[in-house]
């Protein structure tokens, strides 16, 4: 028999021959003193390899316990993972139409208001660009309360709002407005009324605040600068009034012909409802009480009783205060609107008559 | 099936990590991998358990290996830092200077020499290896007693050599 290979010797020392294998390199290394050798060198060989990794092994450490339940899940394939993005995708767009339809709700209430200002618009904004002369000039008054009545039920829309994008808005409209005003002036077909101005206005395309704005001065009192309450009872000499319990969102001061000082308390009666109190201190010479005759004909107050008396005829005529022959039914109105204080008082916002009226019975001096 | 894989885990789990560690030399790194292959042997259920987690961590290792290629530098500085380092006593730095001369002489085997005496120091036998490699199962013995014998000799060199160095 040959001598035994080394690959035999290693899987012999290994215990991996079979028995007969094995028996057979027993047989041979038996008789053979060279594969003896070989054989121990082979033994040695392998002792001193176990021994170098054994050298090269980690740390001994305690077997930790087997946790089958510890398997990492595997991951998670696209579409599973684009179920729950489906949902949160869907709830939020409902949470989203839901909101957009909240608020479109409100405007829909009054089913002509979102129309009514186009037309408005159109009607008014036709006569900026008309060559005719007469035409500028000439805007109904039927317009104007129409322009009134849309510009009253637009208060509902949100101050906030409209402040937010007033810059812009005002920039943009004042833009488009200078070159029609410019083109009626040069013209000098007519002049430039107020009506002209609005029309021009509204022919702009937007906006909320403009409309505010032109409210305030349709209802006679406008908006100043915002003051504080101890300013509000230095200008009226006692407290604005308000409504009970309702949240004040600002006060100003306003400006109101025949009235030294007046007070605008804004107050929000739901989050899209904003009413206005005014509060309004009578200046000492009222203008209802005052009436204007032959002014064509006025003559200096420097003369005389006596002189005045010499130039007779029509001294009766000239510029003096005379009590009203007849008080006329809206004076009555405006008594009707003073406190037995003297003071003036208003309830305005996008209400009915009867609930501003029932809003005014309300009111009460605003208290420290 | 979960009853015979506990019992693997009993008998093999040092052998795959003493495998694992002498292929990515991080034993915090091979117990980590050891612990995945046994997992993905829970859901995978294979015929031969013992073989197939070895051959899952054998491919883990190289997944592992070429990650670390990147990071190499990285890690020789780090190995060059603690051995400059001050050990905290003589034998803790004898062994650690020791597995440092052994992974060099593994390193000098082939690919096939070191996997084939990395499974039979892990426990697995001459077909297990065979099935493993691809060797035919005569072949092992040779390759085996190749391998064993150039490790040695590659680690008495390097010996050698620390010594010439040192003196």
């Amino acid at each position: 028999m040959s001598h035994v290979d080394d690959g035999t010797l290693h899987a012999y020392l290994d215990g991996e021959l079979s028995p007969p294998e094995a028996q057979a390199v027993e047989a041979h290394v038996a008789q053979c003193p060279a594969c003896r050798t070989r054989l121990e060198e082979e033994r040695a060989l392998i002792a001193r390899a176990g021994e170098l990794l054994a050298r090269a092994a980690p740390p001994d450490r305690e077997l930790p316990p087997f946790r089958p339940g510890d398997v990492k899940p595997p991951a998670r394939l696209w579409w599973q993972v684009r179920t729950p993005l489906a949902w949160a995708a869907t709830i939020a767009l409902a949470l989203g139409i839901g909101t957009y339809v909240g608020q479109r709700r409100v405007p829909q209430l009054e089913p002509t208001a979102p129309e009514r200002p186009t037309i408005i618009a159109d009607q008014l904004a036709r006569p900026a660009p008309a060559p005719g002369p007469a035409a500028a000039s000439a805007p109904d008054s039927a317009s104007a309360e129409q322009l009134q009545r849309v510009a009253e039920r637009r208060l509902r829309v949100s101050k906030q709002a409209a402040s937010a994008a007033v810059g812009a808005v005002e920039q943009k409209s004042r833009q488009e407005m200078l070159p029609q005003i410019d083109s009626i002036a040069r013209r000098e077909t007519a002049p430039l009324t107020a009506d002209g101005y609005l029309a021009s206005k509204a022919a702009a395309p937007v906006p909320a605040r403009p409309e505010v704005l032109r409210l305030r001065a349709l209802a006679g009192a406008v908006n100043g600068p915002p003051i504080g309450v101890d300013s509000a009872r230095l200008l009226l000499g006692t407290d604005p009034l308000v409504v009970p319990d309702l949240p004040i969102r600002g006060m100003y001061r306003g400006r109101q012909l025949g009235y030294s000082a007046t007070v605008i308390v804004e107050q929000a009666l739901d989050s899209t409802t904003v009413i206005e109190v005014l509060t309004g201190r009578p200046s000492p010479l009222q203008l209802g009480e005052v009436v204007v005759t032959g002014a064509g004909v006025a003559r200096p107050d420097s003369l005389s009783p006596e002189a005045r008396a010499l130039l007779n005829t029509r001294a009766v005529d000239s510029l003096a205060a005379a009590p009203r022959p007849a008080p006329a039914p809206a004076a009555d109105e405006e008594k009707a609107k003073r406190t037995p204080s003297g003071l003036f008082v208003e309830v305005r916002g996008p209400l009915s008559p009867d609930s501003l009226a029932a809003l005014k019975r309300l009111l009460r001096p605003l208290r420290p | 099936m979960p009853g015979d894989l506990a019992e693997i885990y009993r008998t093999t789990y040092r052998a795959l990590v003493r495998f694992l560690y002498r292929k990515v030399w991080d034993a915090e790194r091979a117990e980590d991998l050891a612990q995945e292959a046994f997992a993905r042997a829970v859901v995978h259920k294979p015929e031969n358990a013992r073989g197939w987690l070895f051959i899952v961590a054998a491919n883990m290792a190289r997944d592992e290996a070429r990650r670390a290629a990147r990071e190499r530098r990285h890690l020789t500085l780090l190995t060059a830092e603690s051995q400059d380092g001050t050990p905290t006593s003589d034998e803790v730095f004898q062994e650690e200077q020791e597995r440092v001369q052994v992974r060099a002489a593994l390193e000098q085997l082939t690919p096939r020499d070191r996997e084939v005496l990395l499974l039979w120091d892990s426990g697995l036998s001459y077909s297990e290896i065979a099935g493993h490699t691809g060797l035919a199962p005569g072949a092992v013995g040779t390759t085996l007693a190749r391998a064993r014998r150039r490790l040695v000799e590659a680690h008495e060199a390097g010996e050698k050599g620390e010594h010439v160095a040192r003196g």
